[in-house]
């Protein structure tokens, strides 16, 4: 990495720092303001009112937000997320098991977006000014305006119940387990030398990595379609036609190169939007990640898993955003000497 | 591989999905179950696998394939023994003596003796491991161990219910030597049990898998691998009985299960078991006056909620326990009755003309139909001069609202008791100083008080019944419908049905 990169990253992770901070604050102050009572959710039914008081003292919420809240950056500082209240276990350790399941899934739906994406933007801008050009226009706006839950449930319908062709359920078959090696199933699978449990893990990554693609990928294709269409009469790449490239040759060699920036920048935010998208997702295909788990939280209000899942993902987005401005960087000279 | 569908041809399927490719070459599939396996789609994915942290209804059958309690129930709720073979109830109610089996073994070959026993209900508490369990029986001031096989447990307070209780929420025995060893934690994630099926392994929220553990005490089961899936999803669940991902699904939409039951291969079930769906009532603001509850109450059509919501599977009920259960009254009926419900209401000076505004809370989604019904009441009320404002609230606000004294006039609430005990029933209902009673007044709510003391079973449940018939009649509570269970299953599967909801697969077979 270049100085100028480097630089750049780092002032970005100092950028970064005060919003994961305000991030917390912000998720803290609302949690504690909305009218639920998380400690009655987990006592027994004969409880009393006294014992469900003297809890709620010892878990600190009747202490000032303010305090509460310096305690608990304190700890999450050092990756101390405090326990659980509903499941009474470290939730470092909740969210250490769920998040490469999401990171997977995330990784797996991000290629799958890029692919529909960048081809689905060439042949749109192939097709322009043709006949194809209304259909693939209608056949954008259709996957772009259903949301990626009604996807999955389509894909299930589709391939899980009509078709009967693909698994919609957790992470690997019934019939196969896989020892826990870096909680990456495709790369554990791989480490263990068991290709027939990688391509199962595959095959149940696809419906709910199809689900989430299925949101970005349309995005991706009009800003691609548009950024061509910029480029397209711009002086180069009448010379490369002039010289008597083919037209694929120009469009692949000369026109996406350049148009290929803008839409790198939206995959960034798309990307972060991915990992807002597996809240749905995740529940629907029963797959056990961060979405999952925050699912779940949320019904028990089980603050400090909801306080932890949040960070991560504002951590994550951060992270995301932070890679893609970076290979921007590297792509385009002009940015780093402008920076 | 070939292709499995009739009507799918080829050229359709390769243009809807290219990525099939790629799965059509997998190794391995769920569909094909042997006859010694089960695969079970559940809705809720157990917290944690220590039994005793949680009282939470809807993974005590998890619990109850690993772990033993020391005395269980037969389908019709009876009280058998278990790993406690024997129990004697002091006079006072103040000790139980308990005689354990010989026989019983931990999942690691170590055997089960009433030292376990005593380390989960008293040294655990002692050691400061938070549970459940302790707060039940915060009245336990020790087990003495005499033998193995032979202890005494002495209560500070007669706890009646100890023995329904022994049956009930959180109540599971754990090794001692293996909580020691591992620590509660390691031991939450990876427990063993004394039960019929061992932990082989388990993914939060994904899937759990059991298999049969050889040297079980009891009746060997004859499925001996579970897979269980986490499926929280009605949709998903469905979907998985349909393309055989699963053998088994429970809580599926009523309207599923009826069209269901007609595909072929499939059995679909709709049980009534031991919950009870209810308005929880104040005894104050506009519902201070009993003429008004009463109306209110005279004025709703059960058996048409049932017939609408539940297929009429729903028994209509008046009191707060269901039928078969020992605090339900035979013979007493709370009628629907619109006309007497209009001149109640009249006696209060409110008419349709002149209506009543009263807040109402309901849940949407935490039971089947749980906002239709409050809808579907709001409706019966607005004919006789009840305008009710229905606010949907979530189960963290509910407790948020209950523990602030803050609940509306009525909310719509359901209530699991697996024990069919009225205790659990209306005592825990009506008693004024518990979390989950909204009723405030102490004079029925006093009634309640006192029965908590009674250790005499007989002269207990006569006193359930009284205050049972009275609540309703006083309208301290609104008892609606007997709430149902939902089971989809593939033909051939021998299911054993509780009362109480309880699923059981260590009894199942395939036919």
């Amino acid at each position: 990495m270049s100085g100028g990169v480097l630089g750049v990253a780092l002032r970005r992770i100092g950028v970064s720092l005060p919003l994961v901070f305000l991030v917390s604050v912000l998720v803290f102050v609302v949690l504690r303001l909305i009218p639920a009572d998380p400690v009655a959710m987990s006592v027994p039914p004969n409880a009393t009112r006294a014992e469900i008081e003297a809890l709620r003292a010892e878990m600190g919420l009747t202490l000032p937000i303010h305090e509460q809240f310096w305690i608990w950056f304190a700890k999450a500082a050092g990756a101390d997320f405090g326990k659980s209240i509903a499941f009474a276990q470290p939730v470092s350790r909740l969210i250490g098991q769920a998040l490469p399941a999401t990171i997977e899934l995330v990784v797996v739906a991000a290629v799958f977006a890029t692919i529909i994406g960048l081809a689905g933007g060439l042949l749109m801008y192939r097709v322009a000014g043709g006949r194809g050009e209304a259909a693939s226009d209608l056949a954008s706006t259709l996957i772009m305006s259903i949301p990626e839950f009604l996807w999955a449930i389509f894909f299930i319908l589709l391939f899980g119940v009509a078709l009967n062709i693909l698994p919609f359920t957790g992470r690997l078959d019934a019939g196969i387990t896989v020892g826990r090696i870096t909680g990456f199933l495709l790369v554990d699978t791989l480490i263990q030398g068991r290709f027939g449990a990688f391509l199962n893990a595959l095959s149940h990554l696809l419906l709910p990595s199809m689900s989430l693609a299925l949101g970005t990928a349309p995005l991706l294709m009009r800003v691609l379609r548009s950024s061509l269409m910029e480029v397209g009469n711009e002086d180069y790449m009448m010379m490369a036609r002039l010289r008597g490239f083919s037209e694929r040759r120009v469009l692949v060699h000369h026109a996406f190169k350049n148009a290929f920036l803008p839409t790198l920048n939206l995959m960034g935010v798309q990307f972060s939007f991915l990992f807002g998208g597996t809240l749905l997702v995740e529940v629907i295909y029963s797959y056990p990640g961060l979405g999952s788990l925050m699912v779940q939280a949320v019904a028990n209000t089980d603050l400090p898993v909801i306080q932890g899942v949040a960070l991560v993902y504002a951590v994550a987005v951060l992270l995301i955003n932070l890679g893609v401005d970076l290979a921007a960087l590297m792509l385009n000279p002009k940015l780093r000497i402008a920076k | 591989m070939s292709k499995r569908n009739n009507g799918i041809t080829r050229r359709s399927f390769v243009a809807t999905t290219a990525a099939g490719a790629t799965a059509l070459a997998l190794p391995g599939n769920v569909l094909a179950q042997a006859k010694d396996s089960l695969v079970m789609a559940w809705p809720i994915d157990p917290p944690t696998f220590d039994p005793i942290i949680r009282t939470n209804p809807g993974i005590q059958s998890i619990y109850k394939m690993i772990f033993d309690q020391p005395v269980t129930q037969q389908p019709d709720l009876k009280v058998i023994p278990a790993v406690v073979k024997a129990w004697k109830v002091s006079e006072d109610g103040k000790t139980i003596d308990l005689e354990f089996r010989d026989d019983v073994l931990w999942h690691d070959g170590k055997k089960l003796t009433t030292a376990d026993f005593r380390y989960t209900y008293v040294e655990r508490k002692e050691k400061g491991h938070k549970s459940d369990l302790a707060s039940v029986f915060r009245n336990l001031t020790d087990v003495k161990v005499e033998s193995p096989t032979k202890c005494q447990m002495i209560l500070s307070q007669p706890m009646p219910t100890v023995i329904q209780w022994m049956t009930f929420l959180a109540n599971y025995i754990v090794p001692k030597h293996y909580v020691e060893e591992v620590g509660p934690e390691k031991f939450a994630e990876k427990p063993i049990g004394s039960g019929p099926y061992k932990l082989v392994s388990y993914e939060r929220n994904s899937r759990i898998v059991l298999e049969a553990f050889d040297k079980y005490w009891g009746p060997k089961p004859t499925i001996k691998k579970i897979t269980i899936l986490i499926m929280k999803d009605p949709s998903a669940r469905v979907a998985a009985i349909q393309s055989g991902q699963a053998d088994w699904v429970p809580e599926v939409p009523i309207r599923e299960v009826e069209r269901l039951g007609k595909v072929a291969g499939l059995t679909a079930e709709i049980l009534p078991i031991t919950r009870v769906i209810m308005l929880q009532i104040r005894s104050d603001r506009a519902f201070a006056d009993q003429n008004v509850r009463l109306a209110a109450h005279h004025a709703i059509d059960k058996a048409a909620l049932s017939r609408a919501l539940y297929g009429g599977k729903a028994v209509p009920l008046s009191v707060v326990a269901t039928p078969g259960t020992p605090g339900f009254v035979e013979g007493f009926n709370f009628p629907y009755d619109p006309k007497k419900a209009q001149e109640l209401l009249a006696k209060a000076g409110f008419s349709p003309s002149k209506p009543l505004q009263i807040g109402m809370a309901s849940f949407n989604g935490v039971f089947p139909g749980d906002y239709d019904i409050a809808r579907a009441i709001a409706q019966m009320w607005k004919r006789i001069g009840i305008e009710a404002k229905i606010d949907v609230i979530e189960q963290p606000k509910y407790f948020e609202l209950n523990r602030g004294n803050q609940l509306p006039e009525a909310t719509l609430y359901s209530w699991d008791n697996a024990t069919g005990d009225p205790e659990m029933f209306a005592g825990y209902l009506l008693h004024p100083k518990l979390p989950f009673s909204a009723w405030k007044d102490e004079k029925i709510g006093g009634e309640i008080m006192k029965l908590f003391a009674v250790v005499n079973y007989d002269e207990r449940i006569k006193g359930y019944k009284e205050v049972n018939v009275k609540a309703a009649s006083e309208g301290a509570v609104m008892p609606l419908l007997q709430s149902v269970m939902t089971f989809v299953y593939k033909k051939g599967l021998k299911t054993v049905n509780y009362a109480n909801g309880w699923n059981l697969p260590q009894y199942w077979s395939w036919s």
